[in-house]
C-alpha cells in the first residue's frame, strides 16, 4: 500500500480521536475519553507505518520536501501529545491539541508532489538526527503554545467568574502550567540537541557554523529558557504563558521568514 | 411484565417533604434499632423480608408482605416500636406497593428524591441499609435483588448524567473552585480566617479531603486552637499578614464589619509568591476581603454571592438532566420488574414446560436419527411415550409451586426452579 493511502487512514483515525475527545469533553465521559486515547495511539501507529513506507522509498528519514516534513511534524506532535497525556494523566486538553496533528497531516497529504524529492546531499545519520530533533522540538513547542493559550483562557474564566461548561471541563491552572512546562522542556532540549548537531554538520559540509537559522534558533531557545526557568527567576502563571506565546511567534518567524528568505540551508527547494 | 401478586412488595415511609422534623427524629433508626425492628417485624409475621432506610431526611421500610393489608400492619408496628400514637404518624405516612414502591426506591438511590437533588450520600446509605438487613438475616431473594439493582441504577445515574455532578452547596462550590486552581488540594496550603460555624464547616471539608497544611487565624486564639484539634496550626491574629504569602487558598469567614485586607496586602503576598495564583474565598457578610483584590494579577476573588450564584447555576444544570436520569431508571426498573414478574407461578411454570418440551424435541430428533430401521408408526409411539414422561416429570414441581400457600416461599420456590433449570433468561 502507498504511503499516501496509509497516511489517509492515519488522518481518519486522528479525526475519529478528535470527534471522541470533543464528545467526551462535552459529556464528561471517562469511557469515551479512553476511546480517544485508543484511536489516537492507533492513528500514531498507522502514521508511523506510512512514514516507514516513505522512508524505505527515499532511503532516508522523510523530511526532504514540505509534504514529507509536515507529515513527520504531525506525527511528532501526536507522539509528544501522547507523552504529555501519559505524563500528566490529563485527557481534557485533547480537543484543543489533536487538531494540530490533523492540520499538519492534512497539509502534508494535500501538498504531496508526484515526484520524489532529490536532494542527495541532505543525507547521513548526523543530518537525519539533526532534522528529527528539530521537528520534535517544534512539535513540542507548538503544543506548549496551545497549552499556554488554554492557561490564559482558564485564568480569564476564573478571574471573570465565568464558570460554565468549558471551565468545569478544562483542567486546573496548575495542571495546564505543568503540562506547558513539560512541553517546553521537551522542545528546548530537542532544539538544543538539533542545534549542536546542525553546527557540527555545517562545519563539516559548509566549512562554517554560521547560518541565519542558527541565530533565530538561539533566540527561540533563550526565550523558552526564560519560560522554563521562570519559576526561580520570578515569572509564574500568566507571565510564563505570555513568554511561551511570544516564543512560539519566534518559532513561526524562524520557520517561515528565516527559512524562506534568509537562511541558505533551510529552505525546501 | 407482571409483578407477582403472590409476593406483595410494599413500602411504608416518612420523608422531609411530608413529615415535620419533630416526628422524623422520633421515627429515626440507629443500626442497632434497625436490627431489632427487623427481627421483630419478621418474627411477628408482618413481613417476610425487610430493609429499613433511615437517614435524617427519611425513614422507609421496604418489605415483602406476608399478610393482607401489609401497609397498615407495618404502620402499626412502627408506631409501637417507636412508642408513638399511630394517628400522629398516619397523616404524613406514604405507602406504595408493587412497581410504585420499586420506582420510589430507585429514585431515592439516584438522589432524585433527596433534599439536594442528586446528592451523593444517599446511595451509600441505601447500600448500607441493605448490608445491615442482610447481616440481620432479614433479606431474601426479592429485596436483595431490588436493592442491589437500585444501587446499580443510582451509580449509573451519577456516572452517566449530570444529576450528581457539580457542587450545589457553598462549601462544595468553593472546593470545586479551589480544584480549578490547584488540582491536588490535599497538598496545598490553606489559610482559614475565623473560627465560627462557617469556618468550621470549611475546616471539616478540608480535613475530609486530606488537606494537611491548614492555618487557622482567629482573633481569639483559644477558638483557633479548639478548631484545629484534628490537624492544622492555630495562629494568632497578628500573624495574618505574614501567613498570607504561604496560602494557596485563603478562606475568610469572620463577622468583621471592615474588610480585613485589600489589594495592597494581596499584591505584597502575591509578589512574595512570585505570582503563584491564590484563590481568595470571602464567606463573610459583610465582606471580609476588599473587592480591589480581584484586580491583583493571579489573585482570584470569590465572595459569598458569587458562590451562591454558582451553586444555583449548578443546581439548575442538575435539574436539566432529570429526564436523562429517569430514562436510565426506567430501563433499570424494567429489568428488575421483568425478573420479579418471572418469579410468579404462571411464567415459571410456562418457562419450565417450554424448557422440558424443547429438550424432549431435541433429544427425540437426535436419538431417533441414529436408528434408521425404526418405522414411522414406532416413531409416533416413542414420541407419545416421551411426551407422557415429560408430563409426569412436570406434574410434581408444578403442583408444589401452585399449592404453596406462603407467598414468600412460593416466590422462593419459583426462583429455585428457575435457577436449577437455568430459566433465568426466560423472563417474559
Amino acid at each position: 500500500m502507498s504511503a499516501a493511502l496509509i497516511g489517509i487512514a492515519a488522518l481518519a483515525l486522528y479525526g475519529a480521536a478528535e470527534a471522541f475527545s470533543i464528545v467526551s469533553l462535552r459529556k464528561g465521559s471517562e469511557a469515551l475519553s479512553r476511546w480517544t486515547t485508543v484511536l489516537l495511539v492507533s492513528g500514531m501507529v498507522v502514521h508511523f507505518a506510512a512514514l516507514q513506507v516513505r522512508a524505505r522509498k527515499l532511503h532516508s528519514v522523510p523530511y526532504r520536501d514540505l509534504s514529507d516534513s509536515m507529515s513527520f511534524f504531525a506525527w511528532m506532535i501526536a507522539v509528544t501529545y501522547v507523552f504529555l497525556f501519559f505524563r500528566h494523566r490529563e485527557r481534557s486538553t485533547g480537543p484543543f491539541l489533536i487538531p494540530l496533528v490533523i492540520l499538519f497531516q492534512t497539509i502534508s497529504l494535500a501538498t504531496r508532489p508526484a515526484t520524489l524529492p532529490a536532494r542527495k546531499e541532505l543525507s547521513g545519520a548526523l543530518f537525519a538526527f539533526h532534522v528529527t530533533m528539530a521537528i520534535l522540538g517544534y512539535a513540542a513547542l507548538s503544543l506548549s503554545f496551545i497549552l499556554a493559550l488554554l492557561y490564559l483562557v482558564q485564568n480569564r474564566q476564573l478571574r471573570t467568574r465565568r464558570t460554565g461548561l468549558l471551565f468545569s471541563r478544562l483542567p486546573a491552572l496548575d495542571v495546564l502550567d505543568r503540562m506547558e512546562h513539560t512541553a517546553v522542556a521537551v522542545g528546548v532540549s530537542a532544539l538544543a540537541v538539533s542545534l549542536t548537531l546542525g553546527m557540527v554538520w555545517a562545519q563539516k559540509n559548509w566549512g562554517t557554523v554560521w547560518d541565519a537559522k542558527l541565530g533565530a534558533t538561539l533566540l527561540v531557545l533563550i526565550v523558552y529558557a526564560v519560560a522554563l526557568f521562570s519559576g526561580p527567576l520570578g515569572l509564574k502563571g500568566k507571565k510564563t504563558a505570555f513568554v511561551s506565546i511570544f516564543g512560539f511567534s519566534l518559532v513561526l518567524f524562524s520557520y517561515t521568514v528565516v527559512n524562506l528568505f534568509v537562511s541558505k540551508g533551510h529552505v525546501f527547494r | 411484565m407482571i409483578a407477582p401478586m403472590e409476593s406483595p412488595l410494599v413500602l411504608v415511609g416518612w420523608d422531609f417533604r411530608r413529615t415535620p422534623i419533630s416526628i422524623r427524629e422520633r421515627l429515626a433508626f440507629t443500626p442497632d434499632s434497625i436490627r431489632e425492628a427487623l427481627a421483630h417485624i419478621t418474627r411477628q409475621g408482618v413481613l417476610s423480608e425487610g430493609v429499613i432506610v433511615s437517614t435524617c431526611n427519611r425513614s422507609e421500610i421496604y418489605g415483602v408482605g406476608a399478610t393482607a393489608d401489609v401497609e397498615e400492619a407495618v404502620t402499626e408496628f412502627i408506631a409501637g416500636f417507636h412508642r408513638l400514637p399511630k394517628p400522629d404518624i398516619l397523616g404524613s405516612r406514604y405507602g406504595l406497593s408493587g412497581p410504585d414502591a420499586v420506582r420510589h426506591l430507585f429514585r431515592v438511590a439516584a438522589g432524585l428524591e433527596s433534599l439536594v437533588l442528586g446528592e451523593d450520600q444517599i446511595l451509600a446509605q441505601v447500600r448500607e441499609a441493605l448490608r445491615v438487613a442482610s447481616a440481620a438475616g432479614a433479606t431474601r431473594s426479592v429485596l436483595h435483588r431490588l436493592f442491589q439493582q437500585a444501587c446499580a441504577a443510582g451509580k449509573r445515574v451519577r456516572s452517566e448524567t449530570g444529576v450528581g455532578k457539580r457542587a450545589t452547596s457553598i462549601p462544595g462550590v468553593a472546593l470545586e473552585l479551589a480544584r480549578k486552581v490547584y488540582e491536588d488540594i490535599d497538598k496545598r496550603s490553606f489559610l482559614i480566617v475565623g473560627a465560627g460555624d462557617i469556618a468550621a464547616i470549611f475546616y471539616d471539608l478540608l480535613i475530609g479531603r486530606g488537606a494537611r497544611s491548614i492555618d487557622v487565624v482567629n482573633r481569639s486564639f483559644d477558638r483557633a486552637q479548639a478548631l484545629t484539634s484534628r490537624g492544622g496550626t492555630p495562629r494568632r491574629w497578628e500573624e495574618l499578614g505574614s501567613r498570607l504569602p504561604h496560602a494557596d487558598v485563603v478562606v475568610c469567614a469572620t463577622s468583621s464589619p471592615q474588610p480585613l485586607f485589600g489589594a495592597a496586602e494581596a499584591s505584597a503576598a502575591l509578589s512574595a509568591r512570585r505570582g503563584r495564583p491564590v484563590l481568595f474565598l470571602d464567606l463573610g457578610v459583610p465582606r471580609n476581603i476588599h473587592e480591589s483584590v480581584s484586580s491583583v494579577e493571579n489573585a482570584f476573588l470569590y465572595a459569598v454571592d458569587d458562590l451562591k450564584e454558582m451553586a444555583a447555576r449548578n443546581l439548575a444544570d442538575r435539574e436539566k438532566d432529570i429526564p436523562k436520569a429517569e430514562a436510565i431508571l426506567d430501563e433499570e426498573i424494567g429489568d428488575f420488574l421483568s425478573w420479579y414478574g418471572s418469579l410468579a407461578v404462571v411464567p415459571t411454570v410456562t418457562s419450565l414446560r417450554r424448557r422440558f418440551e424443547r429438550v424432549r424435541e431435541e433429544e427425540f430428533d437426535r436419538q431417533l436419527s441414529r436408528f434408521e430401521h425404526v418405522s414411522p408408526e414406532d416413531r409416533e409411539k416413542i414420541r407419545l411415550v416421551a411426551q407422557s414422561m415429560v408430563r409426569s416429570l412436570l406434574r410434581h414441581p408444578t403442583t408444589a409451586l401452585k399449592d404453596e400457600s406462603d407467598p414468600v416461599r412460593r416466590v422462593e420456590r419459583a426462583e429455585a426452579i428457575r435457577h436449577v433449570f437455568g430459566l433465568e433468561d426466560d423472563a417474559e
